[in-house]
């Protein structure tokens, strides 16, 4: 390697990883400094640095957001308890699975998607509405577009997670405990681990009969707890509601936020 | 007193190597100084960040400069103290200065 030359993978990483706007003068400024005989390893630590402080400031700006996923997405497995309780009470998965194909196909994925989407949507829209209200900085517009804007993101995440699941979850057995509400928080199939199915009388009366003899089945356990197949069924509805809220509030959020930090 | 926003010692720091550079106060600079006076090396992105945080609170203005080869063609960055930046500044040494001489007879230390 030249050694007049800084080391190209730290000034690409400078280059492209700094989140934000870019900043030109800080690159100009380490190379100026290599150039006067700093080392190679300042060079490094700087770009380091540098990356570090830039993602921590983004943090600091988001935080709103990040604050708002992390307990949106808390409640998703209550949601799904619900909706799944719904779906059982009306036998909706019955209805649909006696219909002509494509129309059972079709009725059970909109249901799967619908559950999930609105979910997200109900969350873009409270987060945004205090905005709406207070500042009238946000039009109608930025929902729509944060609605829009969370749909590819969704799709993007479910797929990964589920090739994810795939690869890292298949052949794990889980205990009777696990069983209730691992399966009904698995709606979207995100954690397809192998599961003993209780049969359809014995969710019944575990859900709806007058001895409930599991403490998991309710929606308050189930926005409190913290199992790894849990915390992976939130997952995908923290980081679409993250990257989306992320994305719609960098500019007004932002901005006031970078003032009083 | 007049209404102030509070900032921290590495802001201190900036403001005042910023204006003992008067119209030199880039980034290198202004990191240099601080190495030399703190004797311990400092993050040219933190003293980024600590600027964009003082402009933000219009305590120090920048403007860019003409890029140079030596720098890859990239602009220096200049930044200089508002008058607000130094009414703050002379309100944060009077306070200090304060607190500072009533220090020893608090507590009767030597310092």
């Amino acid at each position: 390697m030249n050694p007049k030359q800084p080391p190209s993978l730290a000034t690409w990483m400078l280059e492209h990883l700094v989140p934000g706007e870019r900043n030109e003068a800080l690159d100009g400024d380490l190379l100026e400094e290599f150039h006067c005989g700093r080392s190679t390893v300042w060079y490094w630590r700087q770009a380091l640095a540098a990356i570090a402080i830039g993602c921590l400031r983004e943090i600091l700006i988001h935080r709103t957001a990040l604050l708002f996923a992390a307990l949106w997405s808390m409640l998703a497995p209550a949601w799904l308890l619900i909706v799944a309780n719904i779906e059982q009470h009306y036998n909706l998965g019955q209805r649909f699975w006696q219909m002509d194909w494509p129309w059972s196909t079709l009725c059970d994925l909109g249901l799967l998607l619908g559950v999930n989407v609105l979910f997200i949507w109900i969350g873009i829209v409270l987060y945004l509405l205090p905005d709406l209200w207070v500042a009238k900085s946000l039009g109608l517009w930025r929902i729509g577009k944060g609605i829009l804007a969370s749909l590819p993101v969704l799709f993007a995440l479910w797929l990964a997670l589920i090739v994810l699941s795939k690869i890292f979850l298949t052949g794990q057995v889980v205990d009777q405990h696990s069983v209730a509400p691992a399966s009904t928080y698995s709606i979207g199939d995100v954690a397809p681990i192998e599961i003993q199915q209780p049969s359809p009388a014995e969710q019944w009366d575990v859900q709806y009969g007058d001895k409930v003899t599991d403490p998991y089945i309710n929606p308050r356990n189930a926005i409190l707890d913290m199992r790894t197949t849990t915390l992976f069924v939130r997952l995908p509805f923290f980081l679409c509601l993250l990257c989306t809220l992320w994305g719609i509030s960098s500019h007004s959020q932002g901005r006031r936020s970078r003032i009083i930090a | 007193m007049a209404e102030r926003s509070y900032f921290g010692e590495f802001e201190l720091m900036i403001l005042l190597a910023v204006l003992h550079l008067g119209d030199e106060a880039y980034g290198v600079p202004i990191s240099r100084q601080l190495e030399a006076h703190r004797g311990r090396e400092v993050s040219v992105g933190s003293v980024y960040a600590a600027l964009e945080r003082l402009e933000a609170k219009a305590l120090v203005s920048s403007s860019l400069g003409d890029p140079t080869p030596e720098r890859g063609g990239k602009a220096k960055r200049y930044f200089r103290v508002t008058n607000e930046g130094l009414r703050q500044v002379h309100e944060t040494r009077r306070v200090l200065t304060e607190l500072w001489r009533e220090l020893p007879q608090l507590k009767g230390e030597r310092l």
